[in-house]
């Protein structure tokens, strides 16, 4: 018997039939939405990462004390690093075992995955979606402390120099600011620096620089806004309140 | 009953997949057009006995039996036929666990001496033939540039064949191919074979 002979026998004794070209169908379809799935969260992921980055104070830096840093350290989301690299592996693993996939080199793989999630995480944080997130997953994950909270901490160290809140009143030298534990300030800012940014009206969220007074006294030599860092900032002379 | 050369000749790669995937029959048409060019690449990834080879053959073939509508007829029907021996090549070499020195002491007729010894000795350099030579060399070489080099030098398979056929990329396959040239002259030049 030929071996051609020998093996459709053997095929047809064992009655083996070829698997159905649904099964690699629905496989297909299935890693093809698992990248989607993964290149999507880790967009997300990485929106968070930008969220944190706006929320980070980079320039000061070098002027932080070691209690400071540590809590600024605190602040690099690392979590979200960790969120998008898994995701971006995920992403990478789909497009390799797609048909063809095995044509792109990791690295171009990993060139597509990673810019995918970076437009759709620069989407999504442009949205203002990242800080929902953020703070949905800091309600609902409890080990986890948001962003928000690290950075209220951060800027809760009157001692130090550094306070944050709510402007409650405001004046021409001076200003009423209601901290974020509910404690109200006396804020004076003659000679300060204020970003343009910075509008200093009743219900903005601020943060300073300066020295601490008196018990609820304080001197601010610089102004930021809440949200970030507001840029470069002029000397603060006349500005009405 | 089965078909005549002459008849299987007829159809295309692609038209017999169809048609076999209707009716079993038709699969023998490839597996004669394809038999002696896939038997001889089995023998030359390290599986030189003929009834093994013909073993891992009949194996590959029922997996693609199995696999054949995953077949992508953008693709050409060798390079998918090749990629599925390869793998059932060297899963068949992986089981066998046989070290390249004793295959290459085994393949060159010895049975008394040490392959060490042998590896040794001068007793290798009386071999006739240039191929055997080649072999001798390739076994030494690590199984991703054996690989190649046997695809590209010996099968005739260029780039894009040997990327479907190893599921690598084309830059892939140009890089490897380079390192195994590398890797093979200095193995030759170690045993004094003379390349052209």
């Amino acid at each position: 018997m030929k071996p051609s002979e020998r093996l459709v026998q053997r095929l047809k004794d064992q009655q083996e039939k070829p698997i159905p070209r649904w099964v690699f169908k629905a496989r297909n379809t299935a890693l093809w939405a698992g990248f989607a799935m993964a290149t999507l969260l880790g967009g997300l992921a990485f929106s968070v990462v930008l969220f944190a980055i706006q929320q980070s104070d980079f320039n000061m830096l070098s002027h932080m004390s070691h209690s400071r840093m540590e809590r600024f350290l605190a602040m690099l989301p690392i979590l979200w690093l960790g969120f998008l690299a898994v995701f971006l592996v995920l992403a990478m693993y789909s497009v390799q075992y797609a048909p063809k996939g095995y044509k792109l080199t990791w690295v171009r793989l990993g060139g597509y995955s990673a810019g995918l999630s970076f437009v759709v995480g620069t989407l999504f944080f442009i949205a203002g979606g990242a800080q929902q997130l953020e703070g949905a997953f800091a309600v609902r994950v409890t080990l986890y402390e948001s962003i928000q909270q690290k950075k209220i901490d951060l800027w809760s160290m009157p001692d130090e120099g550094y306070l944050s809140g709510e402007i409650i009143e405001t004046g021409l030298t001076s200003l009423r600011l209601r901290d974020f534990t509910g404690k109200v300030w006396t804020i004076t800012h003659q000679g300060a620096v204020v970003p343009p940014v910075v509008l200093m009206e009743r219900g903005e969220a601020i943060k300073l620089i300066g020295t601490r007074m008196t018990e609820d006294a304080f001197r601010a030599e610089e102004i930021r806004p809440w949200g970030g860092r507001g840029g470069p900032g002029t000397k603060r002379r006349d500005r009405p309140g | 009953m089965l078909f005549s050369l002459k008849k299987c000749k007829e159809w295309t790669d692609q038209e017999l997949v169809r048609r076999s995937l209707a009716d079993v029959t038709y699969f023998s048409c490839l597996y004669e057009r394809y038999e002696d060019s896939l038997l001889r690449y089995i023998q030359r990834l390290g599986l030189r006995d003929i009834q093994e080879a013909r073993d891992v053959l009949q194996n590959a073939f029922v997996k693609a039996w199995k696999y054949l509508n995953t077949f992508d007829d953008r693709m050409k029907l060798s390079s998918w036929l090749y990629r599925i021996v390869h793998n059932e090549a060297i899963s068949c070499l992986r089981k066998k666990a046989t070290s390249t020195k004793r295959q290459q002491w085994a393949y060159a007729g010895h049975t008394e001496e040490d392959p060490e010894e042998w590896e040794k000795s001068d007793k290798w350099k009386s071999l006739e033939e240039l191929d055997e030579h080649i072999h001798v060399v390739l076994d030494q070489l690590s199984l991703k540039y054996k690989d190649v080099l046997v695809l590209k030098f010996l099968e005739n398979r260029s780039y894009e064949e040997i990327s479907d056929i190893l599921k690598i990329p084309e830059g892939t396959v140009a890089t490897r191919i380079n390192r195994a040239k590398k890797a093979f002259r200095k193995i030759a030049q170690g045993d004094e074979l003379l390349l052209s």
